[in-house]
């Protein structure tokens, strides 16, 4: 049984499940600014020839919703709710990510870790897994 | 980069739109129609008169806009088709505008609908437009809490709560019931409490602050200014005096997957253009139409198309400056929220609307004395636009 990406090309799964994913992002080598995901053309000074970079694994959270809709991906499953957030990375990147955690777990400006969340299994019986966030281990220090 | 458009010698021949709503049992192809007639009957027109239209949706697959022009028949006329997400009924609006004032068209129609109950699930556009399914990266995140992100960094940063949100949809509601073509016609006078009692969708947004779903049509005609005076003698005359479009510039912050209409600042950047090319300013604007799909969205555009300074779109709120009677009506045909949104033809509701206000027929809700309007609208994939139109005696 494997793990695979909802989509290619966005994040690498590492063999060893204790390791986190890693975002797969670029960086211009003529300004220096640094996106995610990957893209060949600098959006900020139009250079052509960005370098691949992998992401940080932590990131400060921006803002955050909590969605009582259905997940989508997860919508065969019986799933209450689910946080929603955009996280800044250290290298500048703004990523949207499902976030995991209860409506009173998350603060604007916390730190955060990603992680996979597992949306179902494929007919192979592999499962199909996207990115989250989740608080940082600190935050779980002497609470959880 | 020139991005303002002013038009030159062009006024609204003829507006007309069929009432949004869930209508499974009416196909596009009629509701396309009888927007179109509606119109051309403002204008005391038949399809031969028409030397070009632009047709528009977001839902519908390709060719749909040549057939729905056949319904109001075969003239040879070219028609182009217009896609620009939630702004696809203003930038139709202003394409028809330019080609008039260009002067390579006399007449020029804009018509746009579509109809999300043909969709599966009722609700196409969870997949981040990026053709939608549960297989790509986009689509965990609904455009629901795309908003409701926006909404809960505004009130940590200017300490906004929740009964602002509640305010401005109450309002809309209590217009949509008023407003013949609205969907949301409540039998009731909405109330804050209301909208806040009604069931979460993404923290803090209610279902009473979200756009329903809609199947509708809406259809405007722009022509030479002199011909729509010498045919219309006597009528209040209606010109669209500017535009505004950009797709957007970027910054830090930016998201690149997930539901994406750029920064909240991209409405200020492009109202400035709209503005400069008219040579007006919020000041002169008597009523306003903007994107509403979330009602959050509405207090930022206060701020952002320049109706009120930064941070003081809550305070316009508690004094009630943006309802009846107010220094500057919003969306007074109820907007995205109680008109409903059905995608292409949003923005041309919002022309219908603010043709009626300029003409004085807005009963029920007439701003008193309206002479200038202003629709704004924004787009998924990032786009902006704002466009102005005056009455003219
Ligand atoms: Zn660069």
């Amino acid at each position: 049984m494997a793990r695979i990406p909802i989509e290619e090309g966005f994040f690498r799964i590492p063999d060893d499940p204790a390791e986190p994913p890693r975002l797969l992002g670029s960086r211009c080598p003529s300004c220096g600014e640094v996106f995610f995901p990957r893209r060949l053309v600098c959006a900020k000074c139009l250079h052509e020839g960005c370098e691949d970079v992998d992401l940080s694994t932590r990131g400060r959270l921006w803002t955050w919703t909590y969605c009582h809709a259905p997940l989508f991906g997860k919508k065969d499953a019986d799933v209450p709710g689910y946080g929603v957030g955009q996280v800044d990375l250290a290298e500048g990147p703004r990523v949207q990510s499902i976030l995991l955690g209860g409506p009173d777990d998350f603060e604007i400006g916390m730190e955060l870790e990603i992680d996979l969340e597992t949306l179902r299994e494929n007919e192979d019986g592999d499962e199909i897994v996207i990115y989250r966030f989740r608080p940082a281990a600190e935050y779980f220090n002497g609470v959880a | 980069m020139r991005r303002g458009l002013r038009f030159e010698g062009v006024a609204v021949a003829g507006v007309g739109m069929v009432p949004f709503g869930m209508l499974p049992e009416r196909p596009i192809l009629h509701l396309a129609r009888d927007a179109g007639l509606l119109a051309l009957h403002d204008a005391e027109m038949t399809l031969a008169d028409v030397d070009e239209a632009f047709v528009g949706y977001i839902q519908l697959a390709s060719m749909v806009g040549i057939k729905a022009m056949k319904e109001l028949g075969l003239t040879g006329l070219p028609v182009t088709h217009i896609e620009n997400a939630s702004a696809t009924g203003l930038v139709a609006f202003r394409e028809a505008a330019w080609a008039v004032s260009s002067g390579r068209a006399d007449v020029a129609m804009a018509l746009c609908f579509d109809k999300f109950t043909d969709m599966a699930g009722g609700g196409g556009r969870a997949g981040g437009g990026r053709g939608g399914g549960r297989d790509v990266i986009d689509a965990p995140i609904l455009p629901a809490s795309y908003f409701a992100l926006w909404a809960q960094r505004r009130m940590h940063d200017r300490g906004t709560k929740p009964e602002h949100f509640a305010a401005i949809a109450a309002k809309n509601w209590n217009y949509g019931a008023v407003c013949p073509t609205a969907h949301r016609r409540s039998d009731h006078t909405v109330t804050v409490d209301e909208v806040l009692g009604s069931r979460i969708v993404a923290e803090p947004l209610t279902t009473m602050m979200c756009c329903p779903a809609d199947d509708g049509a809406a259809c405007v005609i722009l022509a030479r200014e002199d011909l729509v005076r010498s045919r219309q003698p006597g009528r209040a005359l209606v010109r669209p005096l500017a535009s505004a479009l950009q797709s957007e510039t970027y910054a830090r912050g930016h998201t690149f997957v997930g539901p994406v209409v750029g920064p909240s600042t991209m409405t200020r950047d492009t109202a400035r253009e709209c503005y400069e090319a008219a040579g007006l300013g919020p000041e002169d604007v008597n009523v306003a139409f903007c994107h509403d799909a979330f009602v959050n969205e509405e207090l930022e555009y206060y701020e952002l198309l320049g109706f009120c300074a930064e941070g003081e779109g809550d305070k316009l709120v508690e004094e009630g400056q943006t309802g009846p009677g107010g220094r500057i009506p919003f969306n007074t045909d109820g907007g995205l929220i109680a008109r409903g949104h059905p995608g292409g033809p949003t923005g041309l509701a919002q022309i219908h609307e603010s043709v009626l206000q300029l003409r004085g027929d807005a009963d029920g809700r007439q701003v008193d004395g309206a002479r200038i309007a202003l629709a704004h609208l924004v787009g998924g994939g990032s786009i902006c636009t704002v466009n102005l139109l005056e009455r003219t005696d």
